[in-house]
């Protein structure tokens, strides 16, 4: 069993991915069927000594994930440096595999260069990290940022993401579709995505490093290496496969993260009063879409340009693919 | 969604506006609700925003052409530079966190001059920034003011009895400003006994529960049927046209999206113009109820609420009835703008 750690100031995070990710709940069920063992730790002083005293064995072993949120403009950066600094250290001697994530939080806060700033404490924070490999995103709870972060985590941690793709790709053909995206149920975090459509060359491109994995360590190793020593402009860029393929439509590079954002919020308006979102359909000027349940646990969004599909298609389309994604995910999780 | 001229293009003909006087106290929100309302500005967006120095005029066109006059706080009847009589309504914000005694005054003389002006002009008052309150604070707060203002009015005369004064709790941060905005709009549109006898009768055809007709990219909505509106169900539809309008430029493809506007293939049948549409399905069973979108003229949108079971049974039918409606809805726009033009 792995597990993710959940540190410092994280629920605002929460608060955001649904009630499944809750501060008292401990397990979540991700996928249906992976459980994800959840530790959200809460920032203060007194509990941080705990976690690196007496709990230290407890919390740190099997630690699959450690995400560890900063503040970007924090009152004591030196005494928050120092928590993550042991908290480093217990991570490399319990679970010394675990990949670590570290969210600069608050982004909106932060008065000119953007940018700059980031890259600034993306540095100090790899100098503070000493060997161990991490991967650092800025976010902030008021843009899609954060939902750009956790699909980047989530899929360190989901099983079979390219067997995925490749069949989503399969099925976006069969759809005549130019993307079919795949959003985890409860978080609509993006799972996997259709590769785009390329002529070409067989080969991805090198930005699509981390579609190449074929077991999530494997991956997640890549792409966190990879973080470290390349420049630090690939570190905030593209990271689910398929964000930016070599076609010529040019799709927005940030509609995954929007995407996650936009049905989260019309979810929270249909919940306000008192109803569940169950599926959506539209016919727009730019594009023509569905957007409907796919197994027990995801959903799909199906995007075509081609002015002739109809949606009463794409819905039978789903509708006889369910039975194959369903037994995908069950061997994936399974494993 | 094109064609809402917003000051920049300047319109083909000479069109008769119907003028809106937005007036209150500095920082009371006047700005803030303009440009919530007309520039899709988000509302923490407000944050930044610079005092009006003097008068701005802002254009927006939906089933009627309108002009706000955004005015800085310091504005009189004299430095307004135009007869009162010029406006159909005069929207009057008081902070509701602020002191009411200067605000209520200043609002009185202008009320006052408008009355006697035009006695049909609307006057209408938005208590702002009522989120800041807890909910019964709020409404105790509201109804002090009403009172307060009510009072007044009598003290100078016992004529302004009958001055019809609406009052309105909004702010910026949750859908109560479109609310009270469409409210204010509905007494500015002539047609309006038109389009909701239509909607009436499109509910009614299309065994719907519930149809607004929106102005897609403000949000508000400029009509609905005679059934009454719950504010529930008026946030989701304001919800659902946000989500609507923010996915279309996320999938837009700069090769293939040009196109779908374009006819088909001129061997087809000859396809007629393409009107965007979307449904939301809520709740898995047929049960359940869904929420239908369809564009019926480039500003306009119909919103309706109907069984899941009804619109899955009957989806011909309701398309028909669109159809239908949309061809009522732009006879409707044409007489008003031959009327206002001067063309007809
Ligand atoms: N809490 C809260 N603040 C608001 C609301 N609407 C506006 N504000 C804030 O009020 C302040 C003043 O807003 P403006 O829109 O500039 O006010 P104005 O009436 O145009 O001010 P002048 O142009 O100086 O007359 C800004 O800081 C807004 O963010 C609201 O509904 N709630
Ligand atoms: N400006 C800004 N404030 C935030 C952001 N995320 C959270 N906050 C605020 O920070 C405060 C503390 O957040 P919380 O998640 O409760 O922190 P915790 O004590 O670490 O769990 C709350 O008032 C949040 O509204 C953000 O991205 N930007
Ligand atoms: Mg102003």
């Amino acid at each position: 069993m792995r597990s993710l750690i959940f540190s410092n100031n994280p629920a605002s995070l929460t608060s955001r991915l649904g009630a499944t990710i809750d501060v008292e709940q401990n397990h979540v069920r991700f996928l249906g069927d992976l459980i994800l063992n959840l530790w959200d730790c809460g920032g203060q002083d007194s509990f941080m000594d705990s976690y690196l005293s007496t709990q230290r064995s407890t919390i740190f072993q099997h630690v699959g994930v450690l995400i560890y949120v900063f503040e970007v403009e924090s009152r004591d950066m030196s005494k928050d440096l120092s928590y993550y600094r042991d908290c480093i250290d217990s991570l490399r001697k319990f679970s010394p595999t675990a990949n670590v994530f570290l969210l600069v939080h608050k982004m909106d806060l932060v008065a000119g260069d953007k940018g700059a700033q980031l890259e600034k404490k993306r540095r100090e924070l790899q100098h503070e990290s000493g060997e161990v490999g991490v991967t650092v995103f800025g976010t902030s709870i008021y843009d899609e940022s954060l939902y750009k972060a956790w699909s980047r985590i989530v899929h360190t941690i989901i099983p079979n993401a390219t067997i995925l793709s490749k069949h989503l790709t399969t099925f976006a053909e069969a759809c005549s579709a130019t993307e079919v995206i795949l959003f985890e149920r409860t978080t609509f975090l993006v799972i996997a995505t259709s590769n785009p459509v390329q002529a070409e060359s067989p080969f991805p491109p090198p930005r699509a490093i981390t579609s190449g994995s074929s077991t999530p360590t494997a991956s997640t190793a890549l792409a966190t290496s990879n973080g470290i020593s390349s420049p630090p402009s690939s570190l905030s860029g593209t990271v689910i496969p398929g964000a930016e393929g070599g076609d010529a439509h040019k799709l927005n590079a940030t509609r995954y993260e929007r995407t996650s954002e936009l049905v989260k919020a019309l979810k929270h308006s249909c919940s306000r009063v008192r109803e569940e979102f169950y599926a959506l359909e539209m016919e727009l000027p730019e594009f023509t879409a569905v957007l409907d349940e796919m197994t027990k646990n995801t959903y799909v969004l199906i995007i075509v340009h081609d002015p002739t599909i109809e949606t009463a298609a794409l819905k039978i389309n789903i509708r006889l693919a369910r039975q194959k994604f369903e037994e995908l995910q069950s061997d994936s999780v399974g494993s | 969604m094109a064609s809402s001229s917003n000051g920049t293009k300047s319109p083909p003909t000479q069109v008769q506006r119907t003028k809106v006087l937005l007036l209150g106290q500095r920082r009371s929100g006047k700005t803030s609700i303009q440009q919530v309302l007309f520039n899709d500005v988000p509302p923490k967006q407000t944050f930044y925003l610079e005092p009006t120095a003097r008068i701005v005029k802002h254009v927006y066109d939906t089933v009627i052409p309108l002009e706000i006059w955004d005015c800085p706080g310091t504005t009189t009847i004299d430095t307004l530079g135009a007869p009162l009589a010029e406006f159909s309504s005069i929207i009057f914000v008081i902070d509701i966190q602020d002191s009411y005694q200067q605000p209520v005054a200043r609002m009185l003389d202008f009320f006052i001059a408008a009355y006697q002006e035009s006695p049909d002009i609307s006057l209408e008052v938005f208590v702002h920034k009522a989120e800041a309150f807890t909910e019964d604070y709020k409404l105790e707060n509201f109804r002090h003011i009403q009172q307060r203002v009510i009072d007044e009015l009598l003290d100078i005369s016992s004529d302004y009895e009958q001055m019809p004064l609406n009052f309105y709790l909004t702010s910026v941060y949750d859908h109560s400003t479109h609310e009270a905005f469409s409210r204010v709009l509905h007494k500015l549109i002539d047609s309006l006994p038109y389009l909701e006898d239509m909607l009436n009768v499109f509910c009614a055809n299309s065994q719907a529960s519930k149809a607004f007709l929106f102005d897609v990219k403000s949000r508000l909505y400029v009509a609905t049927d005679a059934s009454p509106v719950d504010a529930g169900t008026h946030n989701l539809c304001c919800d659902y046209l946000k989500t609507l309008n923010a996915f279309g430029p996320l999938y837009k493809s700069s090769s293939a999206s040009p196109l779908r506007l374009t006819a088909s293939s001129p061997s087809s049948p000859p396809k007629p113009t393409f009107y965007p549409s979307a449904a939301v399905t809520l709740a898995p069973s047929t049960q359940g109820t869904t929420l239908t979108y369809h564009l019926i003229t480039p500003q306009l949108a119909l919103l309706t609420l109907m069984q899941t079971a009804v619109f899955e049974d009957r989806r011909g039918l309701l398309e028909y009835n669109v159809v239908f409606f949309r061809e009522g809805v732009q006879e409707i726009s044409q007489v008003e703008t031959d009327a206002r033009t001067g063309t007809s």
